[in-house]
């Protein structure tokens, strides 16, 4: 469980997170979704406890994170690629780590292991690749065998086939009951990993929904291709509904569902070469969704200079 | 959240209890991250190689035959020490540079970030690492100080600096004096070097404002400034490697207690910069 109560960090003039709050409920992988500077991986930090909220709190289990008596078993993080020593192995890297807490080097070992670094492990992190600096990070995150697993843009630098392990490694921690928080700019990706959804813009929580709840906000529309659409969209008009033809013969209809466009045209006997219902997928959404920040962003910065 | 969703959720996962936070443990990662370096070989052996060849290259080539016993033992003793240990106080600088890189190196590379999220409360860190560090070098120093004590005298032998015994007064307290020099100025670096975070910065306030600037500042013409200079961080430790304090600005003990004060003054910034700022 993570709590984030009305958090606000500010360096200097730039505020980049802006009075949040969200709830990371365990049991279930957690989306966390914003554009770049979104103010997502101050957020993480902040869980951390490597930056200092300038209002507001960020709690892991009901504590502040520098209160537990062994952090690393409470919260396991992957905050960006390099927090590693580049002229250090990545045995030697796990190593220290899990001497501050007493953990074994069976345990080094096994995480190794889990992420497929075995056969590198006594190599030094400089000469590492983007996905195996990730992967170095994801067992950093494992180590302490966490009930909390905070990943910042964990695909970053996978290949097709370590995006799949990573999402199902996360879908089976979370299956444990543990925590699992993500960011991620693949939003295509969240839907496929995530069920909840934390969405931010420009500081702001713009979304905390489900993955589907998310993605069906924006309205279904069904599609149409019929030789006598203009017929069609008469029949169809009403309340709540509207109707546009992006060309001619093709009919976009909101507000309502396929099977009743189908059955209104059924009943007025016209004859359809297409009808399909469209989701708008993660992608559109969040472009809509956070657009709007940006532009809200603008007018208040248009504000402030007169 | 509904009812429904609740129960739906599996049971939380508790995490282990076997594994705990502790001060042995930091100290042990602090030991690990040392050793696992390459830069610290490196470094510790151009220490050791410039300490100890500086002096007994300059102790193979004294050739000074004198006329034996025609300086006073305590003043042989001063001079011997200060020839062949010449080298041991040059060599401060690579253990400066060393203690600097000791912390910058994990901001440039990002690894304190790591280093934080595993001990939160940050500053127990911050005392292991200069634990450990500390350690190495009076180990280390201490070995390399007597054995080139010993080493030296044997090539001094047949001059007028020769004879130089442990047992003669003070020769054993300015030989731990040098080890604690070179240990005071490699904290020193470490402690600059948690404060400013960066590695070129913190080597060129160590060189500049703690080593340079205070000497070069004697060449003003105000006569205060030569009173404050010998207080200044780099230079209180110059009394404890003397066996004859007396001609000194800094008696033995007023030393120490500079050298204790500047570390307080260093680490207490450091630590409250560390608690302060963000990571």
């Amino acid at each position: 469980m993570i709590e984030i109560e009305h958090l606000t960090k500010r360096y200097g003039k730039k505020t980049a997170v802006n009075d949040l709050t969200f709830t990371v409920k365990p049991g279930a992988v957690t989306g966390f979704l914003g554009p770049n500077g979104a103010g997502k991986s101050t957020t993480m930090r902040t869980i951390m406890g490597l930056d200092a909220p300038t209002a507001g709190i960020a709690r892991v289990n009901g504590k502040h994170y520098s209160d537990f008596r062994a952090p690393l078993t409470e919260v396991g993080a992957l905050l960006e690629a390099k927090s590693v020593h580049s002229g250090r192995s990545a045995y030697k890297h796990l190593l220290a780590l899990a001497h501050t807490h007493g953990i074994p080097k069976r345990r080094v070992r096994e995480v190794l292991d889990t992420v497929g670094l075995t056969e590198v492990a006594g190599k030094r992190v400089g000469g590492f690749s983007l996905g195996m600096g990730q992967r170095l990070g994801i067992a950093v995150a494992l180590l302490g065998d966490p009930a909390v697993l905070i990943l910042d843009e964990p695909v970053n630098g996978l290949d097709p086939d370590g995006v799949r392990w990573i999402r199902e490694l996360l879908k089976g921690l979370a299956a444990e009951g543990r925590t699992v928080f993500l960011s991620s700019h693949l939003m295509s990706e969240l839907a496929q990993t995530a069920e909840h959804l934390i969405v931010i813009g420009q500081g702001k929580l713009l979304a905390d929904t489900t993955v589907d709840a998310f993605v069906n906000s924006r309205g279904a529309s069904v599609r149409v291709v019929s030789p006598e659409s203009a017929k069609l969209a008469e029949t169809l008009q009403g309340p709540g509904i509207t109707v546009t033809s992006p060309e001619s013969g093709v009919l976009l209809i909101e507000g309502t569902e396929a099977a009743v466009v189908g059955e209104a045209a059924a009943a007025h006997g016209v004859v359809l070469h297409e009808l399909r219902a469209e989701h708008a997928s993660l992608e559109d959404v969040f472009m809509e969704i956070t657009a709007g920040t940006v532009e809200y962003h603008q007018s208040q910065e248009g504000v402030a200079a007169k | 959240m509904t009812a429904a969703t609740m129960t739906d959720s599996p049971a939380i996962f508790t995490p282990r209890s076997e594994y705990k936070l502790s001060g042995i443990g930091l100290l042990r990662s602090e030991w690990t991250k040392f050793w696992s370096l390459r830069s610290s070989w490196i470094v510790l052996l151009c220490a050791a190689v410039f300490a100890a060849g500086i002096g007994l290259a300059v102790a193979a080539t004294y050739s000074n035959v004198g006329d034996q016993g025609s300086i006073p033992a305590d003043l042989r003793a001063e001079a011997a020490l200060g020839t062949t240990m010449f080298g041991v106080a040059l060599s401060s600088m690579f253990v400066a540079v060393l203690g600097v890189l000791a912390i910058t190196g994990e901001y440039s590379t990002g690894s304190i970030r790591s280093t934080m999220s595993a001990a939160p409360k940050r500053l127990s860190v911050l005392w292991a690492k200069a634990a450990v560090f500390g350690a190495v070098v009076i180990v280390m120093y201490t070995a390399m100080v007597f054995v080139t004590f010993f080493a030296a005298n044997a090539l001094l032998s047949g001059t007028d600096l020769a004879g130089v015994s442990l047992g003669d007064e003070n020769v054993v307290r300015a030989l731990f004096g040098y080890v604690a020099m070179v240990a005071y100025l490699g904290l020193l670096g470490l402690g600059i070097g948690a404060i400013l975070r960066n590695s070129a910065g913190s080597i060129g306030f160590y060189v500049g404002v703690i080593m340079i600037l205070p000497n070069l500042a004697t060449l003003l013409p105000w006569n205060w400034v030569s009173d404050v200079v010998p207080y200044t961080p780099g230079n209180v430790v110059n009394s404890i490697a003397y066996i004859d304090t007396s001609g000194l600005d800094l008696s033995y003990g007023e030393s120490w207690l500079w050298m204790g004060i500047w570390l307080l003054v260093t680490y207490g910034l450091a630590a409250f910069m560390l608690k302060r700022r963000d990571v």
